[in-house]
């Protein structure tokens, strides 16, 4: 059982910055908890301040009910993975794997049984007795996550673990994640700027910029359901196209006007509109590449434009079209081939479509 | 360009090049060992011999000079008080040097930089400026005059932090926050992870210290008279002077001289590999 809390936690550097503002979040036992966002958002910072390698500058930090701000690390009963791996060069991947233990003071079978069986769990056992500077990328993180796994921590935190292997390792250690975390039953707190690292391992995604929570959900409502045009952006590849769009009504019909052509709401965003008195209004939508749709077989056009790079990726393509409204993407199913500078017309699917208020950048319609 | 140097310079060049080369290390290898050797081949040979000038080899070795040295002069107990103080020094400026650089390396403390710029100032100062309130420290403490002043004198080496902090520098922050998250104390970390990794720098800084301290003349003779607490400079110049001016006997002089640095030899033909790495900043951490 171990339940991590942080009751608006803060962050302020010697200088003045304020890295994390506010920040509250509550992890569930076995929870998988992804911080996810860009640079310099204060994922990092946030992590850190968790394990205890950074001050908590205000705000509560809470692991099992004990508030452990002023608690060192290693009486925290939490294990990290480091983006650099961080292994002890002078060791050998056995001690490296049973350092942990050693200053426990476990007994020195334990210790060899333990490390036996992790470097079994982590396909290690052969290389137990070399330097870690004999080892490649893939191997350095396994001996890393080793170390962490070996002390049955209360909870994992990794910090952007996969950013220094090359995208095939990457893969390939996603799915070992994915697996471990279903083996160990623990709590994960896991930082990545990679959202499809967010979205295939997370249950619980945290999106933040500027050092504040943008939004927390399920990788399912993160996606469909943004809270703002920001987490809308970022999640999802390639990004949601952004359009201006006046809300005006047609005979009891409201729709959103664009350049082009006129996008229908369904009854639950209409509502929505209609309460947030944004009829007649001009507004900020958003749609993504997958609910794009070529307009030439007499659906209504929205969008009318010139493509300007074709990306054919085998199973499906992605089709750069520049607009009045700006530059659309649309990636399609539909494999055949557009030419540069063919002039198409595009639709989006209605109920598909995100709307946003221009000035706040919050949700209307979720 | 990526031309060779070999394949633009004619061989005779190339051969004039090295016998320069030669020829200027040669002559600085002579001016710094041939005092040394001097001073060897004296302690070989008699009193005569040495003020002689024509004669460089000992015509006839006094083997007998280095003997009564070793058993029948106070020489011997100079190099153990010599050797187990600065041994006591410098595994205490160890300790402490490696505490202040860890701490200035990688802990996070308001005004860090303000007490390395206030350590690093302190190394500015003139040494015989600093006699005289150690002196009396020493004095309000009834530590002069014993191995106990002299040790506790010397425990922090200013030289030894910056060693220290440049090598820890090199170390990535990751890898004590490693160990941190792995149960360790900053004691530990210190100990186990950073000391092991700047191996080469502890050794350089251990060697270059013992050494400092046990040719150490100026301070010792300062706060210490009674010959049982003599360090071995100090014990020397008792010694040359014990019968006067007109009556040194030379050859024991040089004797006892070769007798001392013997021990700095052996040790630093155990340590060379080390001395090198530690003052070219090499710390293992490379890749």
């Amino acid at each position: 059982m171990s339940e991590i809390i942080l009751k608006n936690i803060t962050k302020e550097y010697e200088n003045g910055f304020l890295a994390v503002k506010d920040v509250n979040l509550e992890i569930k036992d076995n929870e998988f908890v992804i911080l996810v966002g860009p640079s310099g958002c204060g994922k990092s910072t946030t992590l850190r301040m968790i394990a205890g390698l950074e001050d908590i500058s205000d705000g509560e930090l809470l692991i099992d009910g004990k508030r452990m701000n002023d608690v060192a690390p290693q009486h925290r009963d939490i294990a990290m993975v480091f983006q650099n791996y961080a292994l002890y060069p002078h060791m050998t991947v056995y001690q490296n794997i049973a350092y942990s233990l050693k200053i426990k003071k476990t007994p020195k079978a334990e210790i060899e049984q333990r490390v036996r069986e992790v470097a079994e769990t982590l396909g290690l056992t052969g290389l137990l007795d070399r330097k870690t500077g004999q080892l490649s990328g893939g191997q350095k993180q396994r001996v890393a996550m080793g170390r962490a796994i070996i002390r049955h921590p209360k909870a994992f935190l990794m910090d952007e673990p996969l950013s220094n292997l090359d995208a095939k390792l990457r893969g390939q250690m996603r799915v070992e994640i994915a697996d471990l975390y279903q083996r160990l039953n623990t709590t994960f707190i896991y930082v990545t700027h990679d959202q499809t690292e967010a979205m295939t391992l997370g249950t619980k995604i945290v999106v933040m910029k500027d050092g504040e929570i943008q939004q927390i959900d399920s990788p399912a409502n993160l996606f469909n359901f943004p809270a703002n045009r920001f987490v809308a952006g970022f999640i999802g590849t390639p990004t949601m196209n952004f359009f201006d769009a006046t809300c005006t009504e047609e005979g009891g019909q409201l729709v959103l006007q664009t350049e082009k052509g006129r996008i229908p709401m369904n009854e639950k965003k209409a509502a929505a509109l209609r309460d947030g008195g944004w009829v007649g209004k001009q507004l900020s939508a958003g749609i993504r590449p997958e609910h794009v749709i070529c307009a030439d077989r007499g659906e209504e056009a929205v969008f009318e434009g010139e493509v300007g790079v074709f990306e054919l990726l085998g199973s499906n393509a992605i089709v750069y079209v520049q607009t009045a409204s700006g530059r659309m993407v649309m990636n399609t199913s539909d494999l055949r081939e557009y030419a540069h500078g063919e002039k198409i017309s595009l639709g989006v699917m209605a109920d598909m479509v995100h709307v946003f208020d221009p000035e706040t950048e919050r949700t209307v319609t979720n | 360009m990526n031309t060779r140097y070999s394949d633009k310079n004619p061989l005779i060049l190339r051969i004039l090049g090295i016998a320069g080369k030669t020829v200027i290390l040669g002559i600085a290898c002579v001016f710094t060992a041939f005092p040394f050797l001097w001073m060897v081949l004296s302690s070989l040979k008699t009193k005569a011999d040495i003020l002689n000038t024509d004669v460089f080899f000992p015509p006839d070795p006094q083997w007998n000079n280095i003997t009564s040295i070793l058993f029948d002069s106070p020489i011997p107990k100079y190099i153990f008080n010599s050797m187990w103080v600065s041994l006591a020094i410098v595994a205490l400026q160890i300790v402490t040097g490696a505490m202040l650089a860890y701490a200035i390396v990688f802990l996070k403390f308001r005004m860090r930089r303000v007490l390395f710029a206030v350590v690093m100032a302190t190394y500015m100062l003139p040494v015989a400026a600093t006699y005289i309130p150690s002196y009396i420290i020493l004095a309000d403490w009834g530590l002069l005059d014993s191995f106990g002043g002299l040790i506790i004198s010397s425990t922090v080496s200013i030289f030894g932090i910056f060693l220290l902090r440049q090598a820890f520098m090199q170390i990535p922050k990751g890898l004590v926050e490693a160990a941190r998250m792995d149960g360790a104390s900053h004691w530990r970390a210190l100990w186990e992870i950073v000391c092991p990794m700047t191996k080469s720098s502890f050794i350089t800084f251990g060697l270059m210290n013992f050494i400092g301290t046990y040719n150490n003349y100026m301070w010792p003779s300062l706060i210490t008279k009674t010959s049982d607490y003599f360090l071995v400079s100090q014990g020397l110049r008792a010694f040359f002077v014990r019968d006067g001016a007109y009556g040194t006997e030379w050859a024991l002089v040089m004797a006892a001289s070769a007798v001392v640095v013997i021990p700095l030899l052996v040790l630093f033909a155990f340590t060379q590999r080390w001395f090198i790495n530690g003052i070219g900043g090499e710390t293992g951490m490379k890749g």
